[in-house]
Order: C-alpha cells, then structure tokens, then sequence
C-alpha cells in the first residue's frame, strides 16, 4: 500500500468516527431541545394557572365581599360624593 | 515387487456410483437454492413486515397537545380557561384481583366515588374505562402515589370560569372533550376549539426522543374572544337582578345593558343561574337564556314607538292636548287604564302610561306604518348577534290587523319580541333615531346606525321618557342618583295555554341614560313577581335605578345632574390619618 491509500484511509477513519460523535452530539442536543419544551409547556400551564388563580382574586364578588366584611367599607352613595367642575 | 502407488492401488480404489455424487451436488444446490430465495423474500418483496417491527421498536407516534382559547371580556379579564387536568384510566386486566381493600378505599376517597362504584368500573368488560376525568392534577398526583398496578393517568384539560353564575348564559360552558355546549361557548366552537398535533419521534432504549422524523399534524392552539361584556357591569347587573328576583319572590329574570355608542352588550344577565364549573343537574330553566330566547308581549314598554311616529308625522306635539276618558270601546273588549284620565298631553300619555291615549294615538297611523316601524326597529326579526338561539319574536303582517288588533299591539299586546330585541329598539331613541348594530364582540367604535326617524322626534321622546321617572310619572324608582335617566314601565299579563292569567304578571322597565348625552340603554324584566308589587314601576324600575347608578360610575361616566355637582372649596384631608395597613385574608 503507498502512502496516498493510508492518508485516505486515515482522512475516511478521522470523519467516521467524527460523524458518530456529531451523531451523538445532536442526539443530546436533541434530548435538551425536547426538555426544554416540556418545561416550557409546563411553565405555560403554570402561567395560565396563576393568572386564573388571580383573576380569581380580584373578581368583582370578592372584592365587594372583602370590601364590605373584611375591611367595613360601605359603597359610594351620590350624596356623599363631591364632583369638581373641570378646569377649577 | 514394484511398488504401487496408493492412487492406483486397486485395493483402495472405490467405485461409488456415479448418482450418489449428483444426488448431494443437487441436494446442496437445492438448499443454496432456498437459502437465496429467503434472502431475496427478506431483502424484497417481504420486506415490510421486518421494516415494520424494526421501525416499532425505535419509532413512536406522540400527541402534541394544544390548549383551547382564552375567553376575556372586554378589559381583558379572563372569563373563562383551560387548565391542565388528569383522566383516570383504568385498565382493568391489569388490576390484581387481590388488590388491598384500603387501597380501594383511599382511591374511592381521593376520587370522590364510592367503593362500589369503582369496584364495578374494575369488573368492566372492556379493558379500559374511566375512573374519572378531568381530575385536579393534584389529586391525580395523590391517585399516582397509590401506585395502584392497571391505574393510568391521562393528560387532559379542563375549563374554568372565575365569574361563575354571574356569566354563566353568555359563556355557556364546554363538555369533557373540551367542546362548546351552550352560549359563547358553543356560538364560537369552531374558533376557539384546539386542534391536537401529533408527531412521529425516534426513541432510544429508556425511552428518551432522540430525534425528530414527521410531524402529522401541526398542533393549532384555539383563538383566544375578546367579548363586549363588562365583567364588572355584568356582576352590577347579575346582583341587582337577583336581589330584585329573590325580594320580589319572582320565578325568572333578565336584564341586558347596551352601549348605545358602538351597539356593544355590557351585561347580560339572567336568573335563575347556574355554576359552570360545576354542572351537576342542571335543569332546562337554569340554562335558558331569558334576555335572547323568551319572547313575550312587551307591554306599554313599546308604547314610545307608535306614540314617536305620530309625533314624527307632524299630527301631534308633545304638548297637543288629548281627551282620554274611562274607556275606549274596541274589539270584543273595552281598553281601559289602570288609573283614568280626563285630559292628558302628549307626553302625559307616556309619562302616565295611558293605554286609551297610546290606542288613540296609534289609530291615527296606518297599519302599514306601524308595522313599518316595528319592522325597522327590529321586531319579529332575530337579532344578528352570533349567539346561539336568539329568537325573532312575533309580529303579524300588517294585512292582517284590524283595528283592535293595531290599538291593542299600541301597548303592547299581539305582538312578543325578546328583552334583547326591546333594549336594541330602544337605541333609537338613545341614538337620536339610529337604530344601532349590536354585537357581543369587543368593537368599542362608534357604529353608524340605520336612520329610523328624525333626531327631533327622538330627542322629543328622550324627553318624555324622562318624564315618566319625574314627579307624576309611573317609574319615580327608576331614578339614579347623579344622572337623568328616562325609560318605559311594562307591565303585561301573562299568557298560558288559556289565554291571559289574571294574576300572573311581566314587569319590565327599559331605559337610557344620562338623558343630556346617551351611554347606555338598559331592560330589565322580571318573570311572575308574587311579593312586594307586580308593576314595572315598582319591581322593574329600581333594578334599572341601581344598574344605571353603578354601571354609570363604573365606566367613569360624569354625572349630568348639576345643581349639586360642584365644589368650590374643600377640606385637604388632615395630615397625620395614615392608611391602615390590613392583611387580606384569602
């Protein structure tokens, strides 16, 4: 064998196994990728939770029910409010 | 002796027959032979079958799961969405006929069922059923702890609504597949369901996806509604209704408030109600929506329109001066009002809901007119809304009318329209006479309307309709404080399958206010009021007061009522009061 069919055989050996480790390497990019995801979905779910737990928080019902009970507020009646004229 | 070669030794020359020789060359030939078929069949045309359970080991088809939308009202406030739940499946030949009775009993507790009946969902023929679905993820975490073998959870989502009864009728609600099933719910289905993706991954021997070879289908998250609705106004409305329903021992109720600038719903509100997050026995009278679906003779609230026409053909002026008398003799029976009148104007007609001055009035038209007009304002037609069920009312053809006929639809009775389809009529007289587009999607613009008569005769209606909550007037309740508000009583008889029931009533009230610059027009009906008065004045006319007031202030509204507006000098608030601090319990 002369030395050009070694160098193509030590060049064909180098990108097999580089392909394989490249393989292996987007493999596990891949797995982190679809991690990812998941938490992503997860972090959306959670999102979507709480914001319903707010909502839930701040409705009309219970703010007038703390309002009233909690904090003994009483709701505005019009002759105990004072208007201003604009521009005074 | 000559030696012999071992070759040509005749002793160990054999003489085999030739056919034995031929006989294994063909045998081996035969066996390479099938040999070569296999490899062929494998490599060809048999093919699949090997590719199939190669590509079943290391392929896998999964879900890509996709929420539907979000339904807000018109600040953005969430009204209704979906949150991840658990189905709990069980497979049931997989369950160990032994299994521990606490575990049943922990699993019956944690799912809320009985004993027995999860015993029998375990005998199941089928080898798969649900235990439960749309479980609290929580509780599901709870049931995977059990590790019950043959238990299997599920991913699935489940729809929540924070406003509850309040919204119920505009909502609606979804099924457990996640599809709508009544109100918006089911009117918008198709925008707001989610389409679920799927895709086929590579997996490695744990199970991991290590990579990606099709997705089938994109998964598609539904649109997110935003709605006219007020959530705020719409809670105003849903209280007043129900305090009015439960005080006056009522049997129904709706009310409905509109936004006579850009035609949007605000509020619509209905009772009796239900939870839509928790729909155990609902009954047919929970789930109609009163405000779209009933139709009944709206009594004297229609009264304005016949009166406005004649006004706005020049017969009459508001002031133009009437003889009312005791009764008027038409048709089989006499029309009489609840109060009598000598002389009464115009506007006194409307103010003191006379039903002889409407009668006598609306025979001065030609039915073709008048039924022009109910025709123009939206009776007898559904309203174009995109919510499901909405009614259309009856209104005859005018050919068909004789004369008690057309005097007796003057105050409304022989012709039925909806809540809904009397609060839009009424736009017109809010509008300076446009009729305006409703609609229960957010578009706060200003809609141009449909002319149905002049701003004159409007704005002279607008005023009498204020009347009617002055002094001498039949709805003093209907008064908000702050604003000038002005509306219509009703009051009608109920009808049953024999006719009119003496004792069984509608009362109604629908409205506009402020009077100097329309924002909002308001109807409000309650359904057999038993206690505390049955007219409109009495039981209508104060739910309006209260949804005007509080609705008005809501949306940041300033007061037109001015001989108490103002404040020249006032007192700073005196230094040292501090805010209390205060822990809000949850």
């Amino acid at each position: 064998m002369n030395r050009a069919t070694l160098t193509l055989l030590a060049l064909l050996l180098i990108c097999a196994l580089s392909l394989v480790a490249s393989q292996q390497r987007a493999r596990k990019t891949f797995v982190a990728l679809e991690r990812a995801q998941v938490q992503e979905r997860k972090l959306n779910q959670e999102w979507l939770r709480l914001e319903f737990e707010q909502r839930n928080l701040s409705k009309s019902s219970r703010i007038r029910d703390v309002a009233r009970n909690q904090l003994r507020m009483s709701p505005i009646t019009p002759d105990r409010t004072l208007y201003f004229k604009e521009g005074l | 002796m000559k030696p012999v070669r071992f070759s040509t030794s005749p002793n160990v020359v054999l003489r085999l027959p030739m056919w034995r020789s031929r006989l294994m060359l063909f045998l081996l030939f035969v066996a390479f032979a099938a040999l070569g078929i296999r490899a062929f069949w494998i490599q060809g045309p048999g093919n699949g079958f090997y590719e199939a359970k190669a590509i079943k080991g290391v392929q896998r088809e999964i879900d890509m799961p996709a929420t539907r939308g979000k339904i807000l009202d018109r600040n953005g406030q969430l009204i209704a969405t979906s949150l991840e739940a658990k189905a709990v499946i069980a497979y049931t030949d997989n369950i160990p006929a032994d299994l521990a009775p606490e575990k049943i009993t922990q699993l019956a507790k944690l799912l809320e069922m009985s004993e027995a009946e999860i015993k029998k969902k375990f005998k199941d023929e089928r080898n798969q059923v649900f235990l439960k679905r749309q479980v609290d993820p929580e509780i599901a975490q709870q049931v995977r702890r059990l590790e019950i073998p043959g238990i299997g959870l599920n991913n699935e989502y489940r729809r929540h609504y924070p406003e509850g009864e309040a919204m119920a009728h505009v909502i609606g609600f979804t099924n457990v597949e996640d599809r709508g099933q009544e109100g918006i719910e089911l009117a918008r289905d198709k925008d707001l369901a989610a389409q679920a993706g799927k895709r086929r991954v590579v997996v490695d021997r744990l199970g991991r996806i290590v990579n990606d070879i099709a997705i089938l289908q994109f998964p598609q998250n539904g649109q997110d509604l935003q709605l006219s609705i007020d959530s705020k106004v719409q809670y105003i409305a849903y209280n007043a209704l129900k305090s009015a329903v439960e005080k006056h021992k009522a049997k129904a109720g709706g009310a409905v408030v509109l936004d006579v600038r850009s035609g949007e719903i605000l509020a619509l509100a209905n009772w009796p109600s239900y939870n839509p997050n928790s729909r155990k026995s609902l009954t047919g009278e929970q789930l109609r929506n009163r405000v779209l679906t009933d139709t009944f003779e709206p009594g004297s609230t229609i009264k304005p329109f016949p009166v406005a026409l004649v006004m706005e053909q020049g017969k009459v002026q508001p002031d133009t001066n009437m003889t009312i008398g005791q009764k008027l003799l038409i048709g089989p029976k006499p029309i009489t009002d609840t109060h009598p009148h000598g002389m009464l104007t115009v506007s006194q007609v409307i103010q003191k809901s006379s039903n002889i001055g409407t009668a006598k009035l609306a025979l001065q038209l030609e039915p073709r007119e008048m039924w022009d007009l109910f025709a123009a304002v939206g009776f007898g037609q559904a309203p174009n809304i995109g919510f499901p069920g909405a009614v259309a009312g009856r209104l005859h053809p005018h050919q068909k009318w004789g004369q008690s006929d057309q005097a007796r639809m003057s105050f409304g009775y022989g012709i039925s329209t909806s809540l809904f389809q009397l609060a839009r009529a009424y736009t017109i007289f809010a509008r300076d006479g446009e009729l305006v587009p409703t609609t229960i999607l957010r578009n706060p613009e200003y809609k141009p309307g449909t002319r149905v008569m002049s701003a004159k005769t409007a704005i002279e209606m607008r005023n009498m309709l204020e009347t009617v909550t002055e002094q001498g007037g039949t709805a003093i309740r209907a008064r908000a404080d702050g604003f000038r508000v002005g509306g219509k009583t009703g009051t009608a008889h109920k009808v049953e399958s024999k006719g009119y029931v003496a004792n069984k009533y509608r009362a109604f009230f629908v409205g506009l206010a402020p009077i100097s610059a329309p924002r909002i027009v308001v109807a409000v009906m309650v359904d057999e009021p038993s206690a505390g008065g049955h007219y409109g004045g009495e039981v209508a006319a104060p739910v309006f007061s209260t949804i005007v007031s509080e609705t008005l202030r809501s949306l940041n509204i300033s007061p037109d009522i001015t001989d108490r507006t103002l404040v020249q000098n006032f007192e700073p608030i005196p230094t040292g009061v501090q805010a209390q601090k205060v822990v809000l319990k949850q």
